[in-house]
């Protein structure tokens, strides 16, 4: 390369910010002067003035609503009624919010419990926000009564089921190579359906998130972000064992996360059929982690405890963080980062039936194991409601 | 999460019945935690009490809203003299709750609009100026020309429009403005108190005018707010002081926009309702039931001193503004 040449390219680099500082000049150019621009287009229409709850909490004798200001403009407080009473109130933060600012609004009120309801915010532009509870239940303060009743939810929801899916490794490492192939792809099978319903998950938790958040393609960043770091793993380090461990694993927090919040905010009546529900459906997770060990000769009892941890203990960090954070945002995030781990583990396990499978991708093993994998799920499914 | 909201599931018969027992310990444990009843009642001051003087949440004291509770004074019978009135109407942004602002369309100002007082054959001459947005009109209840109704003669915004006819029948009644939508024109407060005094003067009393009212403040075809004389819970943070020893006279009209109905009720006596402020008793009760465009006059002797709520019966209206007290002292 000549130093004429060099000096180009350098100069080439420069030009490349040459956009980026007239973007800048451009926006503070329009932020100046661009209301004289917004004038020619006529009056924008007046804000919504709606707030954002956030969270109602039921403590004895008091109502606490969290408040969130989704808008561009300012948002204040002025009245709040209850069931369609104005009530006194104070208020824990401003009482005017700007921009995704929050407050509480503390309501010496006595609620009646297990009954529906109806929380009013109106601003003081008289628009009123309506936030309905379907059922007023006293919010779980941070006990270590509470602390270890979710965790023990986590734990047969989630720990439980998983090592006993796991129980069925002798058992694999004794079938054929075509039952094997039809079990990894019922594994896969198992896998899609779980990425599916992440996905939807993370669709409608974020259909319900303030707009200041984004847009659907928070569910897409967060989908990318885990299919890309599970690829980048799986060509590294990991195991295909692990591979599976881990995309269930992210599918598990988020599940043991809508399972806290809803218990804790009086959404789920968690009777014993549901916990057998979910423990019957997430068995099959086990299966699926014990079918992909087989590739490996030997499996300790630590690595195979390992194994359960990575799959089913963050049921436990789910129902916990769900129980105590009551966050749509973090659940949206979870939700997709699940679907994007299913989804690249489904990819992995392809690959393995392409190259393993007897009969390649399409022989009836496979398909047949994929069906089942899909239909189990499904059926089992129905079990947790 | 609404996913985990579905309940009910077929009963499934399932392995892994070792693990049922310890689930259910530890479910129950957490059942219990969060269905605890919250009943304790013991820090700020709830009900009633929170609703009265300073911790009603009401707007701040305003003379305009004060003038509207006591009428013009009555004048003797003397036919054909000329009572003149100015109603100017105006797009005006009043507080029609603590700290909610309603853009409210007024005559002169305040929703309601001025009372208007004459004697029965008094020539009533109301000057009406459009200084608002839209077209307006004053209908008056009474008898009077066609050309005084209110209804054809839509005055445009910046016109002006003189109304002239003898005041009659006597008794009470009200205005308010006539265009299309007629719900719009009424409920944005475009409407007040009438009055027209008998040829003999009624029995002196402690007057007072109630025009019951609500506030759409979103639009959504119901009221936000109830009152009388406007703002919500205005004589329950400034109750009104009235003398045990005179009879209270209330003219009370329900101008409420949207709800079919309100009411009158008041704690702890009784009182004579005369409808439509004519001379027959009606009742001899606490409660009032008054329609749209209902109105009539109240008497009451207050036989105990002490604070005396009054309110709508509608228990909704009353939590929404409606309510207030009478402090009834010697």
């Amino acid at each position: 390369m000549t130093e004429i040449a060099a000096r180009m390219s350098g100069a080439w680099r420069l030009w490349a910010l040459v956009p980026i500082v007239a973007l800048v000049a451009m926006v503070s150019l329009f932020a100046t002067t661009g209301g004289s621009l917004i004038d020619l287009l006529g009056r924008t229409p007046p804000p919504a003035d709606a707030f954002d709850v956030r969270r109602v909490e039921f403590k004895p004798g008091e109502i606490k609503v969290r408040v969130t200001n989704p808008q561009p403009e300012d948002l204040t407080i002025a009245v709040v009624t209850v069931d369609d009473a104005i009530v006194p109130f104070s208020i824990d933060g401003d009482q005017t919010l700007e921009r995704l600012r929050s407050s509480t609004i503390v309501i010496p009120y006595a609620w009646v419990a297990d009954e529906p309801i109806l929380i009013g915010i109106t601003s003081s532009s008289g628009i009123e926000t309506t936030h309905e509870v379907a059922a007023a239940v006293e919010t779980s303060e941070p006990s270590a009564k509470g602390f270890l009743g979710f965790g023990l939810v986590g734990l047969f929801v989630g720990v439980i089921p998983v090592a006993l899916g796991l129980l069925w490794l002798p058992s694999l490492r004794r079938a054929r190579p075509e039952w094997l192939a039809a079990f990894m792809a019922l594994t896969a099978g198992l896998l899609a359906f779980l990425a599916l319903e992440a996905l939807s998950e993370a669709f409608a938790l974020q259909a319900a998130l303030p707009s200041a958040l984004g847009g659907a393609g928070i569910v897409l960043l967060g989908v990318v972000v885990s299919y890309l770091t599970l690829t980048y793993l799986s060509h590294k380090l990991a195991a295909l064992a692990t591979l599976v461990a881990i995309g269930i694993g992210l599918h598990n927090f988020g599940e043991g996360l809508a399972i806290g919040t809803s218990f804790a905010f009086g959404e789920l009546a968690l009777g014993t059929f549901l916990i057998i529900g979910f423990m019957v459906h997430n068995v099959t997770e086990g299966l699926g982690i014990a079918t992909a060990t087989t590739e490996e000769r030997r499996a300790s009892y630590a690595r195979l405890g390992l194994l359960v941890l990575i799959a089913g203990g963050p049921t436990i960090l789910g129902t916990w963080t769900g129980g105590y954070v009551r966050s749509d945002a973090l659940g949206v995030v979870f939700f997709a980062a699940a679907a994007g781990a299913a989804f690249e583990v489904v990819v992995e396990v392809g690959r393995w039936l392409r190259t393993r499978a007897p009969g390649g991708l399409t022989s009836g093993w496979v398909l047949g194991g994929f069906l089942g994998g899909v239909t189990i799920m499904y059926v089992t499914g129905l079990l947790a409601g | 999460m609404a996913k985990f909201s579905r309940k009910k599931l077929l009963g499934a018969v399932v392995p892994l019945v070792a693990a049922g027992p310890l689930a259910r310990v530890a479910f129950a444990e957490t059942d219990r935690s969060a269905t605890h009843e919250g009943h304790d009642q013991t820090h700020a001051p709830v009900g009633h009490a929170a609703m009265i003087g300073g911790e009603a949440p009401s707007i701040e004291r305003n003379p305009a809203i004060d003038a509207l509770l006591t009428p013009p004074p009555a004048l003797p019978h003397e036919p054909g003299r000329v009572r003149d009135y100015t109603l100017v109407a105006r797009d005006h942004d009043i507080e029609v709750a603590q700290g909610v602002t309603f853009p409210a369309w007024t005559y002169n100002g305040t929703a309601p609009g001025p009372v208007i007082r004459a004697t029965e054959d008094d020539i009533l001459r109301v000057r009406f100026v459009n200084e608002g947005e839209h077209p307006h009109t004053i209908h008056f209840h009474g008898i009077h020309p066609a050309n005084m109704d209110g209804v054809f003669e839509i005055i445009p915004k910046g016109g002006e429009f003189t109304y002239e006819f003898p005041a009659r029948p006597w008794g009470m009644q009200l205005y308010h403005c006539h265009s299309t939508p007629l719900k719009k024109h009424v409920h944005k407060g475009l409407y007040g108190a009438f009055i027209i005094d008998p040829p003999k003067p009624r029995k002196p009393a402690q007057e007072l005018v109630m025009v019951l009212n609500g506030f759409d403040t979103d639009g959504d075809g119901s009221n936000n707010f109830y009152g009388a004389n406007g703002p919500a819970f205005y004589y329950a943070r400034y109750p009104i002081r009235v003398s045990r020893s005179q009879t209270v006279r209330i003219y009370v009209a329900n101008l409420t926009e949207f709800d079919l109905i309100n009411s009158f009720h008041l704690h702890g006596d009784f009182f004579r309702y005369y409808r439509t402020g004519r001379d027959e008793v009606v009742d001899y009760t606490d409660t009032i039931m008054l329609c749209q465009g209902e109105r009539g006059i109240i008497e009451i002797d207050f036989h105990n001193t002490g604070k005396f709520m009054f309110h709508a019966h509608q228990s909704e209206f009353t939590e929404l503004g409606w309510m207030g007290f009478f402090d009834v002292v010697e």
